[in-house]
Order: structure tokens, then sequence, then C-alpha cells
């Protein structure tokens, strides 16, 4: 398995640099650059070339690729045009903010879900199952940003139980007061988006349940006297958790990307908001350092799903 | 009113016009009055209740930052792009807008004594003289000096500068050139009669002009740096260092207690200010989605919005009248405007080029498809109340170089049909479509930048009332454009995609236009150009016009010929306007107000 996973790394190499390629030439390819948005009647045409030119931007595509190449070697992303600081530095503050959020959402997306998964499978047509199926499908139908601006409202501005912008309080003070304040901040996001994310893992989960629940194996169990909630226990769930277990790798990978609404409504400095902009102002060092991240980590996203279902299911072995 | 250089980028503008558009405008009543808006906002607040004192001096006035994204947290205004970040940071200085700021100012703009420094104009000599006050000190205490007035220009002009600002209009200040090519280290024009350390600094000039008598020229900086304690950082890393971003020093009634990138800055009074002592004892400034500012306003969460950020018109329908709060506002430094392509730019001379065939190389064209357009019903249509139709091309703001008489281009079909037949433009062969004076098919390409649905909804009204005259006029590519295509098309030194265009300016507090309409003005971009309007805008600084009673014509008279000549035509004008929660007092965000924070006072400790 161990030269499975080393081989798969060898050949993420050349997808990468094919990406990068990619991506570079087609952040050349829109229209504008860094500086067209900045074009008012004080700011002088000739400086603006000035500032093109020393950073690069007239020189041919590939040249200004070795560049961005060489310094990638070096760990400098650049810096970035918009907020004239480091790549690094920049994506380093808003990727742990991202984290720290998604990470949240994520481990109560999965408490919530997998018992509702498992209790509607179990109790499949009767009236728990309704009640979560419904749930589950007008979470799904509404749209999340609806969401966001509801709960904002409701919670954190009528009843006022939660803050209502930003990561963390600005008189926060001392490690103890650091994190409270930061988990404080990530509640409300983080519950929403947990409450309103279920749909995908319940349904799947559900599925799975009721066709183990008529398998054989269950049966055989049944037969001999299991009781039936070990039966749910050591046969049912594991086999069930398959799907999803498909998925988890990503689903890890995907803690980077950050949510736009989220972070628009709540006004959370994260890595989603970060990619639109760098986008429309033609950021181009923070366009290709992104795509760049998120392009890696979906290779690793699928090779963490790999693995997570070969020990899952002992079946399964990558060869 | 941004009296640094502009706040507003033409990002931020797009993007509050874009903004705005969903919701202002208003006001067919524009005969004169303040502003020609429907509402009539002013720029104070006056509380009648008394001052709390103990709850001013133990509160924390809290205030928003209406914005979708987090800001860039550059406290530097010789370095910063954008509104965002002169708004966070703006208890630095005396008032919004001012961060560092060397000088006070009046109603118009113009430099007046009492500031950090005083400014003399000697034209004799063509020098321009800036002496700080004797207890002129930065927030850790240290002396602020001579330097410190010289330093901005050197951050500006250095060859590896991160910064923007460097203009054509600073190579009047003698050796200004030779240090920004880099053949010189220093910049010879500029020198301290008493030393570095001194109070004075002296600039020589090529030229002195009137503009220099306003802050925000494009001559005479007009903030100062800690050279001392940013002397270290490279020019190059100084926006991305510490002493910019985490822990920047300021002149202003407050300093920077913490700042949380992106999200919010909290600021108490310092204690080294040299004037009134500032009265509330806490400020935090806080960025809040502008999809959710009226409800935070509406809970009583903020005292105010930054005096000059974006707030939207459908925001003022939804606050008007929220109990605890008082709405104030003034005239942006902002205009939109529709621009017409009347020719290209010559890259060999550097100069704009009026082509006499160009398909709008009409005047009465131009004029007709302005008449054609109903701005006022737009208005009242998505407007609050606090966007209206333009009378001309300086805002209203500017009070003494405002055309207030000027009428604009209000809706006047018969009047467009008329000059458009007059003109030769007739519908031939039962064609519903009117052809050039030749005979030859007439499209005519309007270019638009893709915004709120209720923009689109306005361009759609744009092209109706031309469709209504008889003109073909389509989308450029039928549909709207994106913005960075939009201004990539329009700044090609010759383009025939877009013939007609809907577009802003910010400006800076000194209005003088060449850099946007002058005949070799890159930012020219519909490449108007005659004689008499390249004359027009040299009165407005030439050496008759350090009379202001003649400055104030040279600007009417050059609105009076835009506006005839209709090659860059108003489009609106808007408020720059926010809520005040009613326990402040002394709230005035008007130029006059040098006392902008220190004047705050609260009259409860609840908002309530």
């Amino acid at each position: 398995m161990w030269k499975t996973i080393l081989r798969r790394f060898l050949i993420m190499i050349p997808e990468v640099i094919v990406l990068s390629i990619l991506v570079f030439l087609l952040a050349k390819a829109m229209p504008g650059d860094p500086f067209t948005g900045s074009i008012n009647p004080k700011a002088d045409p000739a400086q603006i070339h000035h500032l093109m030119k020393i950073n690069g931007l007239y020189d041919p595509w590939y040249q200004q690729y070795w560049n961005w190449v060489v310094h990638l070697f070096h760990g400098n992303l650049g810096n970035s045009y918009q907020y004239q600081e480091p790549v690094t530095r920049l994506i380093g503050g808003r990727a742990a903010n991202t984290l720290w959020l998604a990470l949240f959402t994520m481990i109560l997306t999965y408490a919530f879900a997998l018992p509702m998964g498992v209790y509607a499978g179990r109790h499949e047509g009767k009236l728990p199952d309704t009640i979560i199926r419904v749930y589950t499908y007008v979470t799904y139908c509404i749209p999340f940003f609806v969401i966001l601006v509801i709960g904002i409202w409701i919670f954190g501005y009528v009843l006022g139980w939660f803050p209502t912008t930003g990561s963390i309080s600005s008189d926060a003070t001392g490690w103890l007061h650091t994190f409270g304040s930061r988990f404080y901040h990530i509640l409300l996001p983080g519950l929403l988006g947990a409450l309103f994310g279920t749909v995908n893992i319940v349904q799947y989960l559900r599925s799975e349940v009721i066709d183990s629940k008529h398998s054989d194996y269950v049966r055989t169990a049944r037969s001999k006297g299991v009781p039936s909630k070990d039966i749910y226990r050591h046969h049912i769930f594991r086999n069930s958790l398959l799907p999803i277990a498909a998925f988890a790798g990503y689903s890890i990978t995907g803690l980077l990307n950050g949510s736009i609404f989220t972070e628009t409504v709540f006004s959370y400095p994260g890595m989603g908001l970060l990619f639109v902009n760098s986008i429309s102002y033609r950021d181009y060092t923070v366009i290709t350092a992104l795509v760049l991240i998120y392009g890696i980590l979906n290779l690793i996203g699928t090779l963490l799903s790999d693995i997570i279902l070969s020990i899952v299911d002992p079946r399964i072995r990558i060869q | 009113m941004d009296k640094k250089k502009l706040a507003l980028s033409a990002m931020a503008v797009l993007a509050t016009v874009s903004l705005a558009a969903c919701s202002s405008k208003s006001s067919s009543s524009s005969k004169s009055g303040t502003s020609g808006a429907s509402v009539q906002l002013k720029a104070a607040y006056k509380n009648t209740k008394a001052t709390d004192k103990t709850a001013t001096k133990n509160s924390t006035l809290k205030l928003a930052e209406p914005n979708d994204s987090p800001f860039q947290g550059i406290a530097d205004p010789v370095l910063s792009t954008n509104a965002e970040d002169a708004d966070v940071f703006s208890p630095g200085g005396d008032q919004p807008g001012s961060i560092n700021g060397l000088f006070h100012t009046d109603k118009n703009f113009k430099i007046i004594k009492g500031g950090l420094a005083n400014q003399t104009i000697n034209r004799k000599a063509k020098t321009v003289t800036i002496t700080l006050r004797k207890d002129a000190k930065w927030s850790n205490g240290s002396a602020v000096t001579a330097k410190d007035i010289e330093y901005p220009y050197e951050v500006i002009a250095n060859k590896k500068t991160t910064s923007q600002q460097y203009s054509a209009d600073y190579n009047a200040i003698k050796g200004m050139a030779a240090y920004h090519t880099g053949s010189a280290k220093t910049i010879s024009g500029i020198t301290f009669p008493d030393g570095q350390k001194g109070r004075t600094a002296v600039i020589h000039l090529t030229k002195v002009t009137p503009a220099m008598k306003y802050v925000g020229n494009s001559f005479i900086w007009s903030s100062v740096e800690p050279y001392e304690y940013i002397k270290n950082v490279p020019i190059a890393k100084l926006a991305s260092s510490t002493q910019v971003r985490k822990n920047p020093l300021f002149t202003g009634p407050y300093k920077l207690d913490k700042v949380v990138e992106g999200e919010s800055t909290t600021w108490s009074p310092n204690k080294y200010y040299y004037g009134k002592t500032p009265q509330v004892k806490h400020i935090s400034i806080n960025v809040v989605s502008s999809n959710n500012i009226d409800k935070a306003i509406q809970s009583n969460k903020y005292d105010f919005t930054v005096p000059n950020s974006v707030m939207h018109g459908t925001d003022y329908k939804q606050l008007k009248s929220v109990k605890n709060y008082k709405i104030v506002g003034q005239p942006a430094l902002s205009y939109d405007y529709f621009g017409f392509n009347v020719g290209h730019y010559d890259t060999k001379t550097q100069k704009n080029v009026m082509d006499k065939n160009s398909k709008m190389a009409n005047k009465s064209l131009r004029q007709a498809m302005m008449y054609a357009l109903n701005l006022d019903a737009i208005s009242k249509k998505f407007g609050n109340g606090v966007t209206w139709r333009a009378n001309t091309l300086i805002p209203p703001i500017f009070g003494k170089y405002w055309d207030s008489s000027s009428k604009g281009y209000p809706l006047n079909i018969k009047k467009a049909n008329k000059l458009l037949t007059d003109a030769g433009y007739k519908k031939r062969d039962g064609s519903k479509w009117r052809t050039d004076p030749n005979g030859k098919k007439l499209t005519i390409y309007f270019g638009a930048m893709t915004g709120t649905s209720a923009q689109a909804a306005e361009y759609q009204d744009y092209l109706q009332q031309w469709h209504k005259v008889g003109l073909n006029v389509k989308f450029t590519g039928g549909k709207t454009m994106e913005m960075n295509s939009f201004y990539s098309t329009l700044q090609a030194p010759k383009q025939s995609k877009i013939d007609v265009y809907a577009a802003a300016w910010g400006l800076s507090s000194e209005p003088t236009p060449t850099q946007i309409y002058g005949e070799d003005a890159v930012y020219n971009m519909g490449h108007f150009v005659s004689k008499k309007n390249t004359q027009l805008m040299a009165n407005m600084n030439n050496s008759k016009s350090w009379n202001d009673a003649y400055r104030a014509k040279a600007f009417k008279q050059w609105q009076k010929y835009m506006n005839e000549q209709a090659a860059v035509a108003p489009g609106s004008f808007s408020y720059n306007w926010g809520p005040v929660n009613k326990r402040v007092k002394g709230f005035d965000m008007g130029a006059a107000n040098n006392n902008f924070w220190t004047n705050l006072s609260l009259t409860s400790s609840s908002m309530k």
C-alpha cells in the first residue's frame, strides 16, 4: 500500500505542473490586469506602467512563469497586488480562519447527520423517518445565503446571542479569551452550516442502512439471535459508511475552500472571498497560488478517500 | 470628503455606483438649492441634549464600515489605494479622510491655518513653505519633523515603490524627476532651512498654481510619514511591514490599540495629540457586510457608519425612519457620466486626437442622445432620494465651483428628434431607424459595466429611450461588460467597439479636471479635445485664478462649455450619507469641521 501511495504522489507531480501552466495562462488571458481597477484622475498612467514593468507584467508568459517557478522553490509566492503583502502571509491568515470554521462545521455536520441517517434508515417509512426526510429536503431547498441572512438577523441582531461580524472580538487578549472569542464567533455560522448541510450524508446513509437491513448477513445475524442494537452497531453501521467514506477525503481537503456566502454575511475573512476577489481584481499572484493549492488538495483528497475506503472496507485494497 | 488623494479609486466608485444605483437617484426639481436632490440631508447632526460626561468618558464609540470584503490593512495614506483602509484608520487623523494630515481646511477644501502645519505659497520665488506647529508629535511621543514632511515624496517617487501616487505633476518639484528615475539619491528641490529635525520644509517648484491652495491637489502631498520610525524598512517592503500594518503611528487625536486583520480596528486617545483632548474613551470600527448593515443599525449596534463609507440607496429606504438614528449626508466627491468616443489617443505624440469622421463626432447627435434619456424618471424609479440627475461635470460638494444654474440634459424627446433631423440623421425608406447624414446605416454601440439588476434595468431604459428617437443603439457585444474588459476596451489607444459609455469618476478634493479631460490625459477615454477646452481648463490655474472669484468663474465657464459640447455628459450625483445614533453629539462630516473626532461626545451610555 505504501508503494501505491508513493506512486500516486509521483503521478501528482506532472499533474501539478500541467495544472500550474494552465492556471497561469488562463489567469493572464483574462482582460485587464492588477492595475485596471485603480484608474482614477490622479493615478498617473505612467506610474501604472512603471509598476507593471517592475512587476514584470509586460514580460512574455513563459518568462513570467519561469520567474514564478523559481520563486516558488524559494518558498516565495510573490506579493499580492491588491493587498500589497506576501501571498504566503495573506493566505496563511485566511486559511487559519477558514480551517477553524470549516472543521467545526464538518464535525457538527457529521454529529447531526450520522445519527439522523441511521435512525431514519432503521425506522424506514415510519414517522421519524418522514420527519427526517422532510427536514433534509426542506433545508436542502432553501438557498444557504437566505439562511445566513435570516440567521444573523434573528440570532445576531434581534436576540443578540451571537457576534455578527468578524472572526474574533477586537478586545480579546490572552490565550483563553482569544480561543473563546474565536469559538464564539464561529458558533453561529458553524451551527447554521451544519444544520442546513446534512442532506447528502443523511440520504446516503439512510438508503445504505435500508439496503443492509435486507442483506443476507443481517438476516443471518438476526436468525442467530444477535440483539438488534448490536446488529445495527456492528454490522449495518460500518457497512453503510462506505459511500460516506468515499467522499470523506474530499471533505477533509475541502476544509480550505471557504464559503463566499458565510464570509460575506458574517464579514469573516476567509479563503472563499479571497479567491473571488483576487479574480475580480486580477490579483495574479493570489489566483495562481490559490488554484495551485486547491489543485494539490484535490489530488490529495482523492488519495485520502481511497485510503479511508481501504481502512473501512477490508475487501478493498489499493494495489 | 477625502482630503488625501482620492480615497475613491475608480473601482471603489464603480462599486458604489453600481450598488447605489439599485436605489438611488431622484428629483425632477433640480433647480438650485443645495444639490437638486429630493431629500435634503445635512452634514451635521445637531444634538441638543446635554453631554453625559460619565458615559462619554467610559464608553466605546462603535463605528461600522459597510463593506463586503475584508479591508487591506495599510494604514499609510501614501501607500493605500482604497477607501476602506482610509476609513478604518480614520481616527488617526483630525477628521475622516485625513490620516496624518498636514492641513486644516475650510468648507471648500481650501487650506487654512491651525492644523499640524501651515503652508505659505511664495509666487515670486515659486516655493511652498510648510511649517509644523511646535507641539506636533507622533503617537509614540516623538516630534514630527521637517523630514517627515519630505519623506512621503521619497516613498511616492522611489523607483521601487508600490505606491501608485506618482504623477507627472510632481515633476514640477525641482529634482523630483531625477529622484524618480533613480539618477539622484535625494530630492534636491525640498530643503530644510532649520535642518531635517527642524519644523520647516521648503518645496522649490518650477511653477506654482492656485490649485496648491487646496488640499488634495496633485503637487503638494498633504500628509506626513514617521521617517525615524520607518527609515530602516526598504520602501519596496513598506506596505507589508508591521510599522504600517500592525503598529502604525498617527498624528491624530486617537492612537491605534489593535487591528484585527481585515476585520476591525480599536482606538484610544493619543495623549501626544496637539489639539483638543478627545472626549470619548474608545473607538472601535468593524467591517459589517453591506448585506446586513441596515439590520445592524436597526438593532442599535453602531453609533454611525464611517463618514463617506459606501451606503446603498436601498439602505436609505430602510433606515430613513429608524427611531434612534438621524440620517446625515453631503454630496459625494464623485459623479456618473456618459462618455462619447470621438477620437483616439496618438501614442507617438502622447496626445488625444479628435476624429472628424468618427461616428459620434456630430455634436447634435450627442446632444440628442442626452436629451432622449429620462434620467429624472430613472432617479425617481430606482432612487430613494440619495442620487439625482447631474447637471454638470463638477459635483455640488464644490459649492463655489459647481454651476448650480446649469440645466444639464433633462428629458426632451421633441428636441432630440429635431436635433437629429436637422443634422441629417433621417429615417429613410420607411425604416424605423435613422441613418447617418450620408444615408448609411447607423448602429451605435453602448458600453456599460455589469452591475446590479436595477442597474441593468436602467441600461435597458437608456436603450429604449434611444430607440424612441430612432437611434439603433445596442450593447457592445450584446450585453453588459465585466469591469476589467470594459476599461481594457476603453483604454485602448484606438477602439471602435464602444461609441457611448456609462462610467463614473471619483474626485480629489481639488477638482481641476485636466487629468481626465486634458489633451494629453490617458484617462480622456472619449478623446474629446478642442483648443477652447484646453484654454478653459488652463484658465482654472492661470495667474489670474489666484483670485477666487475668477477661478470659480473659470470652472463655471468650463462646465457650460462641456455641457454644450456633450462629448462627456453628466449622468448623476449622489449623497454620501450615513445614519448617526441619537446619543452622539457634535457630529459634523463637513470639510470645515477639522476637529471631527474631538468634537464627538455622548449623551447616553446606551444606544437605545
